[in-house]
């Protein structure tokens, strides 16, 4: 059995995990597909408010490439076509009417019932992020069939039922690339078994152990195919591998998927079978305190979106975690003994707390502190688990020096990757927006 | 209470901001506001929770870590003055001398730590006023090391022109804490060595004579001792525990090993540059103990870790963040070498009976070499990679 180990990482001690209870919330009124989800996609709007749409009609479709589309999760009506700043394109709003017959697809070429039904913008690319480019050709396509981000859904329970799907799925995308595609199971995964008895060679399945990031496709590729200059690597979230495996088993496209709703501010976290895009308004009714300031999150907390309290789903996103906001002041935070302060450092008593069982750490959007220039050193390399120098890396971004970039390694990580370096940061850096700005940029001089 | 305080600044804060009657003070305030109550920012970009450390609480950590050095210097200030001197108004070795070594150590030193934060801070809050810059925490940490590595004796005002050299051209030049390339504290000790050699060197600086003013009782360092060619009249189990002669916090090993692990626990100072400069030194120590040309080169190795301020610079100085090697891999190569130059200049160079700052500094200098040699070598692992797959790739067609 091909075990990767990852030593470098951190697992927050977070409370509110997804109990495994599910609620059908399928019946939620409005859905909305956001071009801003999709990096690097620059928005042409096919449809108008009050236009009739079924499930699989495109909204919206790429400038550069119109077979790229982002499609109605549901058949309905176009409610609005929300703008922002200088007119951004940020959402279509579909408000759903029903269900008509379902849409039967030819299913015998994968590529193209994919950009068809619009799961195509599903599949991204490494480097960058981007929607995969259908003329490229990947090196290899690697889904983390798991996920180790705080209160992550358990893919074992959230896929129950549609493992065939799953590897099906699997099957499906191998005719995707030349290379292989690699699957990365936590030991003991249920789900590991389905696909290991396929015994499809060019499906390979890998463990990984260790804490967070071990889950982050990024972490996974970077020890399976390593990205250079020019490489080409997919990713796809192992519920569209199942919307992927349905389609191809029976003709249907129905992207539906589960949704942990987690987090320390939810009354009792669980999971939501739920379209695509579904506003959440109704799901975090239920799970919102009535007191507290919520911040509600589409995403892990590390590196999720956030959302309105009647906003949508964001395009690839399987949980929500609901954060208490922190907008308090901390008197003499600094000095005091910290007994509910977590800290990847042991400088607060809380660190020597045995199994943090009496005074479980207090998780909010507190900052905790202000900003400062980069002091500390050291502390990046231990959960970062790449072969790359991370703080030069930051600092290679800050000052827009590409070339250093590439040498550095840029093309091998996602902000994602940098989720806890940003975490741990004494002086308190937003890391992640500095490194999608330097890809962004990358990606724009054409490299 | 606290609310009322809370409620009084956000009351007074508009003053301070830009347009309000005190906007020219506004780094100031801020640098008081926060030290009062660690702000209410919540996450915008990136990352939504943040652990709760910040540059406060681990610069707070160091100088929890220097506290024991710190206590007992101030301890073995007053213990080498009573030994010598015929005004101690107790008697020898009674607890109530114990107390009164505490008590003088404790007048001698204040002075010392009031001019150097005073000095040092003010040039910190003007130079952040002047570039609309929040006042960096570090010098909480820089301005406790540098009266700890003086010599009781100081005059104050060598002190005081000292850490204005430091803060100045050792650090705000570059543009303040964290673009610094020498440590400022050692900055402001050699600015002190080459300047006023005669206060800061020889065998009569070390012992403070009485509780005013800087008239020094004779009494010789180890390390002294040894560049005059003597060996060390202090034992190994004195050196140890610290009641030797010396600057004032850097003789007790066992109270540094204390601060070195309460550094160590908390994961804010690299156990690879300690450890590194621990080996550099003890491997140049055995090496001149293999030549032995000279008393000094037969002395056991591990003197060195003993003697002198070997210790204090080995926990606080060289484990700098902002001056080290800043690659794990760099920060063992710069250690090591530390520790070799520090030996090296001690046995060899009686002019330089302490080592350890010339050495730091020296590879403070060094350190960002060392990190771009570390960091070419990824590079280059990255190039070789590419062009390995690019030659599997072209054979992979061919056939």
């Amino acid at each position: 059995m091909d075990i990767i180990k990852i030593r470098e990482g951190l697992d927050l001690p977070m409370e509110g995990k997804a109990a495994c209870r599910t609620t059908d919330a399928r019946g939620v009124g409005t859905y909305a597909v956001k071009p801003t989800d999709y990096v690097g996609l620059v928005p042409r709007l096919l449809v108008g408010e009050g236009d009739c749409v079924r499930r699989g009609d495109a909204l919206v479709c790429d400038k550069h490439d119109d077979r790229i589309r982002l499609t109605s999760p549901v058949d309905g009506v176009v409610k609005a076509v929300v703008r922002g700043e200088r007119r951004l394109l940020q959402a279509v709003v579909v408000e759903r009417d029903g269900e008509s017959a379902v849409r039967q697809y030819d299913t015998h070429d994968v590529k193209e019932v994919m950009l068809e039904t619009g799961l195509w913008a599903m599949l991204r690319q490494r480097p960058f992020g981007t929607i995969a480019n259908p003329d490229d050709s990947p090196k290899a396509v690697v889904v983390s069939a798991f996920d180790s981000a705080p209160l992550a859904p358990e893919y074992d329970y959230v896929l129950k039922g549609r493992e065939q799907d799953f590897c099906q799925g699997l099957r499906a995308m191998t005719t995707l690339t030349k290379g292989v595609v690699h699957v990365c199971f936590r030991q003991g995964q249920q789900l590991a078994a389905k696909v290991e008895a396929m015994a499809e060679s060019r499906i390979v399945p890998h463990y990984v152990s260790g804490p967070h990031p071990a889950g982050n496709v990024g972490t996974q590729i970077a020890r399976l195919c390593p990205i250079d200059k020019g490489d080409r690597v997919w990713t796809m979230n192992p519920q569209d591998v199942a919307v992927l495996g349905r389609l191809m088993r029976t003709g249907e496209y129905r992207p539906e998927r589960m949704v942990a709703v987690a987090g320390p501010a939810a009354r009792s976290p669980q999971y939501y079978h739920v379209v695509a895009g579904a506003c959440v308004e109704t799901l975090v009714e239920e799970q919102l305190p009535e007191e507290e300031t919520v911040r509600i999150v589409s995403g892990n907390v590390l590196s999720g979106t956030r959302i309105e309290r009647d906003g949508y789903m964001c395009g690839y996103d399987s949980m929500l975690t609901l954060l208490p906001e922190g907008n308090y002041y901390d008197f003499m935070g600094w000095l005091l003994p910290g007994l509910r302060k977590h800290s990847f450092s042991r400088t607060f008593l809380s660190g020597f707390m045995p199994e943090r069982k009496v005074l479980k750490p207090k998780f909010d959007t507190n900052r905790h502190g202000d900003v400062r220039p980069f002091v500390f050193t050291g502390n990046f390399e231990r959960v970062f688990p790449f072969d790359i120098y991370p703080l030069q890396l930051i600092k290679a971004c800050i000052v827009g020096d590409m070339e250093l970039q590439e040498k550095l390694g840029i093309y091998e990580v996602e902000p994602e990757d940098f989720a806890l370096c940003e975490y741990i940061d004494i002086s308190k850096t937003d890391i992640q927006p500095i490194i999608r700005e330097a890809l962004e940029k990358l990606r724009k001089e054409g490299v | 209470m606290l609310d009322r305080l809370r409620d009084y600044i956000t009351k007074i804060k508009p003053n301070f901001v830009e347009g309000g009657k005190f906007a020219w003070l506004q780094s100031t305030f801020e640098a008081f506001e926060t030290f009062a109550f660690t702000p209410n920012t919540v996450t915008r970009r990136g990352s939504h929770v943040r652990d709760a450390v910040d540059m406060k609480r681990a610069m707070i950590t160091v100088v929890i870590a220097l506290m024991p050095a710190l206590l007992f210097g101030m301890w073995n200030t007053g213990y080498q003055t009573s030994l010598t001197a015929e005004w101690w108004p107790y008697e020898q070795g009674s607890a109530a001398s114990w107390w009164y070594c505490l008590w003088f150590g404790f007048l001698r030193m204040l002075p010392l730590i009031v001019v150097s934060y005073v000095v040092g801070l003010g040039i910190e809050f003007m130079f952040a006023q002047i570039r609309h810059h929040e006042v960096n925490e570090g010098y909480l940490v820089t301005g406790l090391i540098i009266p700890m590595i003086v010599p009781v004796t100081t005059p104050l005002w060598q002190l005081a022109l000292a850490v204005a050299f430091a803060v100045v051209l050792g650090k705000e030049v570059f543009g303040g804490s964290g673009m610094n390339f020498l440590n400022p504290a050692l900055v402001a000790r050699a600015f002190l060595f080459f300047s006023y050699p005669t206060h800061m060197s020889g065998d009569a600086v070390w012992i403070a004579a009485d509780l005013w003013g800087s008239d020094a009782i004779a009494g010789a360092t180890p390390l002294g001792e040894l560049a005059a060619g003597t060996m060390p009249s202090a034992s190994a189990l004195d050196m140890l525990i610290g009641t030797i002669p010396g600057s004032t916090c850097e003789t007790s090993v066992i109270a540094i090993l204390l601060g070195a692990l309460v550094l160590l626990v908390s994961g804010i100072g690299s156990w690879r540059t300690m450890l590194a400069v621990m080996l550099g030194g003890g491997a140049m120590g055995l090496l001149f103990n293999c030549i032995g040309a000279n008393a000094y080169m037969e002395l056991p190795f591990y003197y060195h870790y003993l003697m002198g301020g070997f210790m204090f610079g080995a926990v606080f100085m060289a484990t700098d963040p902002v001056t080290s090697a800043q690659t794990n891999a760099g920060k063992w190569i710069y250690g090591v070498l530390i520790g070799l130059f520090a030996v090296l200049l001690r046995v060899v160079n009686p002019a330089y009976p302490e080592g350890m700052m010339l050495s730091i500094l020296l590879m403070n200098s060094f350190a960002p070499l060392i990190d771009h040699c570390i960091v070419a070598r990824n590079i280059k692992r990255r190039e070789h990679r590419k062009q390995a797959a690019c030659v599997s790739g072209k054979e992979a067609h061919n056939g």
